[in-house]
Formats: C-alpha cells, sequence, structure tokens
C-alpha cells in the first residue's frame, strides 16, 4: 500500500470538484443490519457504490444503517430527495442498479418494490 | 443465513455503529489452526445485567426488531469450531466482542470476500474511524481510515478511486499476513 497515491487521488478528485461544484443532491441510504446482511445487503451497498462510481454521479451521497424493523422486507434501500424519501424492499443486485439508474440518474421513480413513501416538508428536511 | 465470516464480521461492525461508536478497531489474526476475529468500539457499551442476554437469540435492544440473531450466531459458529468467545465492557467505555474459532475445523465457515465487505461499510460511514489490524505468526498489517482522511481531505471515502484504493490496499495486507482460503 503506497499511501503517496491518496495524494495524487486526492489533487485529481479535487480538481474535478472545482470544475463541478453543488451540493450532493440526492442521499441513498441502505440498511445493513443483521437481517439485511443476511438477505444480500453486502452486494446491494456494492452494486449501489459501483453504479454510482460508474456513472460519475458526483452529487449522490451513499450511506449505510441499521435496522429499520423492516427485517421481513430487507434488503431496504431509501433514496431521499428534498421533497421525498422512497423507501424500496427486497433490493437485490439488479434492482439496485435500477434504482440508480431509472430513480436517481432520470428521476423516475420505480413502482415496483416500494413500501412506502414518504414526503418531506421544507420544515423536515430529507437530508 | 450468515454464511461467511466476513457477513460476521459486518454484522459486529454494524453493532458498534449503532452504538453510537466514532472509533471502531477489527482486529482478524491466524496464529496456527487459531483465528480471533476481534471488534471494539467506544459505543455506549452494554449494561452489565445485559451482558449475559446478548446471547440470547431472543434479546433484542434494536427497536422493531424481536430478536438479535447476529451474537448468537457468531457464538454458535466459536462453539461448533472448538473455540471460545466473550463479549466484554472495555474500561474506557464501549464493548469489546471477541470469537476465537478453529481455521482448520470442518465446521468453519469460508472467510468470504472480507475487503468487499468491509469496505463498503467503513466507506459509508462518515464520522467514524476505523482501525483494520491483520496479524499472523509473522507479523502484523494496519490500516487506519484516520491517515487516510489526513491525506485525502475533504474528498469522500467513497470516491471511487478512494474505494479501489481501500479495497486493494486490504487484499493487500491479507496476502501479506496469509490471510486466506486454503481449501
Amino acid at each position: 500500500m503506497k499511501l503517496d497515491e491518496l495524494r495524487k487521488i486526492r489533487e485529481r478528485a479535487e480538481a474535478e470538484l472545482r470544475l463541478r461544484g453543488g451540493p450532493s443532491r440526492v442521499k441513498i441510504v441502505v440498511g445493513m443490519g443483521t437481517s439485511g446482511i443476511a438477505a444480500g445487503a453486502r452486494q446491494t451497498l456494492r452494486a449501489i457504490l459501483d453504479e454510482v462510481a460508474r456513472r460519475d454521479l458526483r452529487d449522490v451521497v451513499v450511506t449505510q444503517t441499521g435496522e429499520k424493523g423492516l427485517a421481513a422486507q430487507e434488503p431496504i434501500v431509501e433514496v431521499h430527495e428534498p421533497t421525498r424519501i422512497t423507501i424500496y424492499g427486497e433490493v437485490d443486485e439488479a434492482f439496485a442498479r435500477r434504482i440508480v439508474t431509472e430513480h436517481v440518474v432520470n428521476g423516475r421513480p420505480l413502482s415496483e418494490r416500494v413500501v412506502e413513501v414518504r414526503e418531506v416538508r421544507d420544515d423536515q428536511p430529507a437530508h | 443465513m450468515i454464511e461467511d465470516l466476513a457477513m460476521h464480521l459486518a454484522d459486529l461492525v454494524e453493532n458498534s455503529l449503532r452504538a453510537g461508536a466514532r472509533h471502531v478497531s477489527i482486529s482478524l489474526s491466524r496464529c496456527g489452526d487459531s483465528f480471533l476475529i476481534e471488534v471494539s468500539d467506544d459505543g455506549a457499551g452494554i449494561p452489565q445485567p445485559e451482558l449475559a442476554r446478548v446471547v440470547d437469540p431472543f434479546y433484542t435492544t434494536k427497536r422493531g426488531s424481536k430478536v438479535g440473531l447476529g451474537l448468537p450466531l457468531l457464538v454458535q459458529t466459536a462453539e461448533e469450531t472448538g473455540g471460545s468467545w466473550a463479549v466484554e465492557p472495555r474500561p474506557e467505555g464501549g464493548t469489546r466482542v471477541r470469537a476465537r474459532l478453529g481455521w482448520d475445523h470442518p465446521d468453519r465457515p469460508p472467510l468470504g470476500d472480507l475487503a468487499g465487505t468491509l469496505v463498503p461499510l467503513i466507506a459509508t460511514s462518515p464520522g467514524v474511524e476505523f482501525t483494520v489490524e491483520l496479524s499472523d505468526d509473522r507479523g502484523t498489517w494496519r490500516l487506519c481510515t484516520g491517515e487516510i482522511r489526513e491525506r485525502i481531505g475533504d474528498i469522500p471515502l467513497t470516491h471511487p478511486e478512494v474505494l479501489c484504493f481501500l479495497e486493494e490496499a486490504l487484499r493487500e495486507g491479507m496476502d501479506a499476513v496469509g490471510l486466506k482460503e486454503d481449501r
């Protein structure tokens, strides 16, 4: 491992950031509790990170969280946008990639495997 | 359900994150036939009266969850492979979980994709510092996210090039200490 490589990565990434700018637009949260992991949440999280990286989506933040009390529907993925939070269930690797391409990139939320859609009021930020 | 050791490890790390840990230390050590998994954190800790119940599969502190299978399954795996386990409070706060497994035991689950499991978990936990220590009879390999963050500044660990760097680094570390599947 060469830690010096990180300096080069930083220089490149900061140059890209200066060019693009702007705050994050969407946050994607993957449930990584025991039942989520057992249901395949690792592959789901990896697929989302991979798809976001491959499409160079610099305004998308990916994070993870613990159990959501929705064990039967794991893996759970939440898409947080300024006006709503969409919660998808049973998100396998292929569906995770569709969430990124169709919902996040094309702005068309999927109608399948939706557990809940929460509207977010102005005084209740989604992020 | 939990098929490999990487999944067990991810579950332990998730417990630490849920306890509000700001620093999580992960240690994997292979010494002869013994394989030691240790995760310690500076999270909220487990009150003494509850410590004895953490390996009860019908006990959980998670809201909305009726069972807490993660630790009981790890305990079962440790015992089935002739090993031992301990869940204890750290004197400075937080919790330490240790499981010793028999590496050559036929019931030991496979190692699984350690780098592919740990790196996404580490990278998507902003504000939490991780130390990963891998060791064997010959030496120790160490990775600290604090050192990495110092070098990358405001660039997130989820940046694609940083993710690749972390996965490669962890795989190099596993090779360096001979931590690989050999059956």
